[in-house]
């Protein structure tokens, strides 16, 4: 912060001024060179990988994107200076912040969710696996692949049932003598007279032949391989019909098709089957008519969104207010063990909110918590219901819920609040003094309005943070107590954990969809909010 | 300075070097067919071990990734076909999940080897809308029972002396509750569940091919609603309290405070640790048995092993290796668990005390709409033993129900 002013006759630089002198040279030029051989090297690397996996658009960005950047910071054009500084931010503003904005709209008008996630083509194949069935006395072969005299692919399999022996070619079953073929304990062919076993590596290259090696039996039954051990006679019961993109069951011809939602269903309401698994595809603005529309999302949350809403400005207030004051009493001039005083208040903002939360969790406790034993106390702080009869809105584990955030907050606005108090020329409160004024009407007149200057913007941010403080609301009391009887909405859910238990656990399994659908609608809602407070702000600055 | 032919001769000579360290790299990992095995980092080594004297005697070789046990479900999902495993260890509640996802491939084992299996744990990893298929193979189970100081009091033969043994304790050590099992503010549906069963409740019915019907939810069932009264008495005189979590159970049991703790497995370290003589059994019978939910873990077969050409040898391992007694043996030493396979041993005799106190025990639901289910039940149980000012139990849980029958839609 403080610049040294060089008052001495001789000019000596600061630290930083010789140091960018010593690293402006050839030293300057290597390291450059080494940084960006570095990044180069790590690219090259990236191409193997990406042809590797056949990624050619994202093959063709990395390649440009580097070509650029090489150019760019090897070129010596003094156009081309400004990008220097602009480019390394830009990459990491589009890969941290846009491409992640961008997934979550895509997703937001999908309905990519369980039972949901594959392409169409790969659902339509799984539907194929899933749908073969043994057939009535089907039966179940150890087996073993081998070769033929003229080398070609045949099973030598062993009847669990009947203990017949077979070789199944993709012509059909022929039965062996039992004399011709030797079996294990467990069954399994270990040799076939005219034969030649398959083993180890070479049974392994066969992988695709074997998958796809079907030995017909009676009627559209056939056997399969499943795994190299084992065939299984199988019969599909449902059939695709490509030209018409329908399944038809094969017992009763019940046709199932596109619904357009991602599934092949048949029927429709209560009676309608569905076919698993489904595809992602996109749905429009299906899940956003559904967070209209659905009761279970609709019915609590004009109360979960004032909740939030109170949630997060009682803690700004709060944890402002706290920071404010000791931020004030800490700024006194000539107190000693000032440092020390400082160290111990930020550490609250030095662990990890994982662990503190958790264990504040635990301090809490109704029956267990050290704060009601120490306390002598009976106070419900994380199970109870309402404070006050008549303020049923206020409720003890809200309050324990904002106590904890305060507890969190309070040291990052107890140092922003020191260093806005800080640059806060004594020049005006002196004058102040001078003036007439009380102590605290010069904090009402001057300080607050200079410090809110600086701080109202970041209290906007902390506002914008508290909203979509999942981690405290969730770690702390899961969302609950659940008042009424529906465990949907608990008492303390605020709109992100309310939004997390309705898209992720609830229904059937995770829906990243809806979910995706509703973070744009508490991002609207955030930004709405911040804009017009950072509107207001602006007649703080005309103070200045 | 340098000029700029120096320099860009010093960027292709960096480029050089790391297309040749690329290239091997590749090449390294286009060698023999690698199967990729997706565990959590307890049963790591074990699998790791199991897989390799496999693949020793079948010239393929084995990856094994460690992973948070839970992360396999959700990233089994996400994950790109070029990183995917082939086999992973599942907990077979994920079943429903996986298969609808048509992540997992049905699996069809040899009669000899499903006759090693009990016939609930080879249910446990089937799943279907109308027909069933198996996606797993069991290796380990788990279950919870009532675990016994036998030095404070001696195995309980009904549910009465339970109760009064542990209200008995509750006053003379000044305790919150009487019986230790786990709940918390956000519930713990798992551990009430035999006190859930004993009293007739059930989470879904079975239709008539014998799968899990989603509408037919007994949380609220009418047998159960009769017997809830009992909940809102074992509330007024404090038997079992939502607030008591599992640390607060581990230090009054190793403590010898209280008898009686409703706990898995994962608790015997710390018990034996602390010296305590103890016994596992089923809770008594309350109403209807006590039965626990079971948990099965076993090995699946993804539908990426095809993708990576070794499905053949992925299914070969699972069926007919991972299956045998001694890999299970191996296996389940490793997970602290007892092994699926019955011919397979556990050498711990508090282990075979566990698989007893299982007995009869129902699976827990493998469909993927029980992922409704867990906090719902957990929160009607919350709500009406938290003490006083609880909700009486048959409304908590007729609102459970309904919440559950909401979500599910």
């Amino acid at each position: 912060m403080a610049t040294p002013a060089p008052t001495a006759a001789t000019f000596r630089p600061g630290l930083i001024a010789r140091a960018i002198a010593v690293f402006s040279g050839t030293v300057g030029y290597i390291i450059k060179l080494v940084l960006l051989a570095l990044a180069n090297a790590l690219v090259a690397w990236a191409i193997y990988v990406l042809i590797d996996h056949q990624r050619w658009p994202a093959l063709a960005i990395v390649v440009a994107a580097t070509a650029l950047i090489d150019w760019i910071y090897l070129v010596p054009h003094s156009w081309a200076l400004p990008l220097k500084f602009l480019i390394p931010g830009t990459i990491f503003l589009v890969g941290f912040q846009v491409i992640p904005i961008l997934f979550t709209i895509t997703i937001a008008f999908s309905n990519y969710s369980t039972g949901h996630i594959l392409t169409k083509d790969q659902a339509i194949s799984t539907i194929k696996v899933n749908s073969l069935e043994p057939p009535p006395n089907g039966r179940q072969f150890d087996m073993a692949p081998a070769r033929d005299s003229s080398g070609k692919l045949v099973l030598i399999l062993h009847d669990e049932g009947s203990g017949k022996v077979y070789v199944g070619t993709e012509k059909g079953l022929t039965r062996l003598p039992k004399s011709a073929v030797t079996l294990d304990a467990n069954g399994v062919p270990t040799s076939a007279k005219g034969y030649t076993l398959i083993h180890g590596a070479e049974l392994f290259q066969l992988d695709q032949q074997l998958e796809a090696y079907r030995v017909p039996t009676i009627g559209d039954a056939a056997l399969e391989p499943q795994g190299t051990q084992i065939a299984v006679e199988l019969k599909p019961t449902l059939r695709y019909v490509p030209k018409r993109d329908v399944f038809v069951r094969i017992s009763d011809g019940k046709v199932f098709r596109d619904n357009g939602l991602g599934s092949f269903v048949s029927g429709e309401g209560q009676s309608a089957e569905e076919l698993e698994p489904g595809w992602k595809t996109y749905t429009g603005f299906r899940n956003f008519r559904r967070i209209i529309n659905d009761p279970l999302v609709r019915g609590p949350f004009f109360s979960i969104f004032a909740w939030t809403f109170v949630f997060a400005a009682a803690c700004v207030f709060f944890s402002f207010s706290a920071g404010l004051f000791l931020a004030i009493a800490l700024d006194k001039r000539g107190m000693r063990f000032q440092r020390t005083y400082r160290s111990i208040l930020v550490i609250p903002y030095a662990i990890p909110a994982f662990l503190s939360l958790l264990v504040w969790a635990g301090l809490f406790n109704d029956d267990f918590g050290v704060v009601n034993r120490v306390f002598h106390l009976n106070v419900p702080w994380l199970f109870g219901g309402q404070v006050f009869s008549w303020l049923p809105f206020i409720s003890w584990p809200r309050i324990t819920v904002v106590l904890v955030s305060v507890w969190l907050t309070t040291p990052y606005f107890f140092l922003v609040s020191l260093g806005a108090l800080q640059s806060i020329p004594d020049e005006l409160t002196e004058a102040a003094k001078v003036d007439g004024g009380g102590a605290f009407q010069i904090f009402r007149r001057v300080t607050l309005p200079l410090l809110l200057v600086a701080v109202a913007p970041l209290m906007i941010a902390s506002f914008a943070f508290n909203f979509n403080n999942f981690n405290n609301v969730y770690l702390l009391t899961g969302g609950g107590p659940y008042t009424g009887t529906s465990s949907l909405a608990g008492n303390t859910d605020i709109l992100i954990s309310y939004t997390y238990k309705l898209a992720i656990a609830s229904g059937k399994g995770s829906d990243y969809g809806l979910a995706s659908a509703v973070a744009i609608i508490i991002f609207f809602i955030v930004a709405g909010i911040s804009g017009f407070s950072f509107w207001r702000t602006k007649s703080l600055e005309s103070l200045s | 300075m340098l000029n700029h032919k120096r320099m860009w001769a010093l960027l292709g000579a960096a480029m050089a070097v790391a297309a040749v360290l690329a290239s091997t790299a590749v090449a390294s990992h286009k060698a023999g067919p690698t199967i990729v095995i997706w565990t959590d980092a307890n049963r790591a080594p074990a699998i790791t071990k199991v897989a390799n004297t496999w693949a020793s005697t079948n010239g393929a070789t084995i990856q094994v990734v460690q992973k948070n046990f839970g992360d396999i479900e959700t990233q089994l999902g996400t994950v790109a076909a070029s990183d995917a495993p082939d086999i992973v260890l599942a907990a077979h509640d994920w079943t429903g999940q996986l298969a609808a996802n048509g992540l997992v491939v049905p699996l069809y084992p040899s009669n000899a080897v499903k006759s090693q299996f009990p016939s609930y744990t080879l249910n446990a990893f089937s799943y279907g809308t109308a027909v069933k298929k198996l996606y797993g193979i069991p290796v380990q189970v788990e279950n919870i029972g009532l675990l016994v100081n036998t030095k404070l009091t001696k195995v309980p033969t009904s549910f009465a002396q339970v109760e009064a043994t542990a209200l008995a304790f509750k006053k003379k050590n000044h305790l919150a509750y009487g019986l230790c099992v786990q709940q918390g503010s956000g519930g713990d549906a798992y551990h009430m569940y035999p006190f859930f069963s004993g009293l007739g409740g059930y989470v879904f019915g079975t239709n008539s091919a014998g799968n899990l019907d989603p509408s037919n939810i007994g949380v609220a069932n009418k047998n159960f609603l009769k017997n809830a009264s009992l909940i809102d008495k074992w509330n007024k005189e404090g038997l079992i309290n939502s607030k008591v979590g599992y640390s607060e159970c581990d230090t009054d049991f190793t403590k010898s405070k209280t008898p009686y703790w409703i706990t898995g497995p994962w608790a015997d370290s710390d018990i034996e640790k602390a010296g305590i003589t103890f016994k596992v059994v089923q809770l008594p019978r309350i109403v209807y048995p006590s039965v626990p939910f079971l948990g099965v873990n076993g090995v699946m077969v993804t539908k990426f092993a095809a993708t990576h050409g070794v499905d053949a040898a992925a299914k070969d391992l699972v069926l007919n290796y991972f299956s045998t007694p001694s890999a299970q043996t191996q296996l389940a030493a490793a997970g602290g668990r007892a092994p699926a396979n019955l011919k397979a041993k556990a050498s711990d005799p508090i282990l075979a005390q566990f698989g007893a106190a299982g007995k009869g025990g129902v699976p827990m639901p493998n469909i993927p709409q029980m992922a409704s289910v867990w906090t719902d039940l957990g929160a009607a149980w919350v709500r009406s033993t938290k003490g006083s000012g609880a909700m009486p139990a048959a409304r908590s849980f007729r609102g459970a129900a309904k919440s559950i029958a909401d979500k599910i839609g």
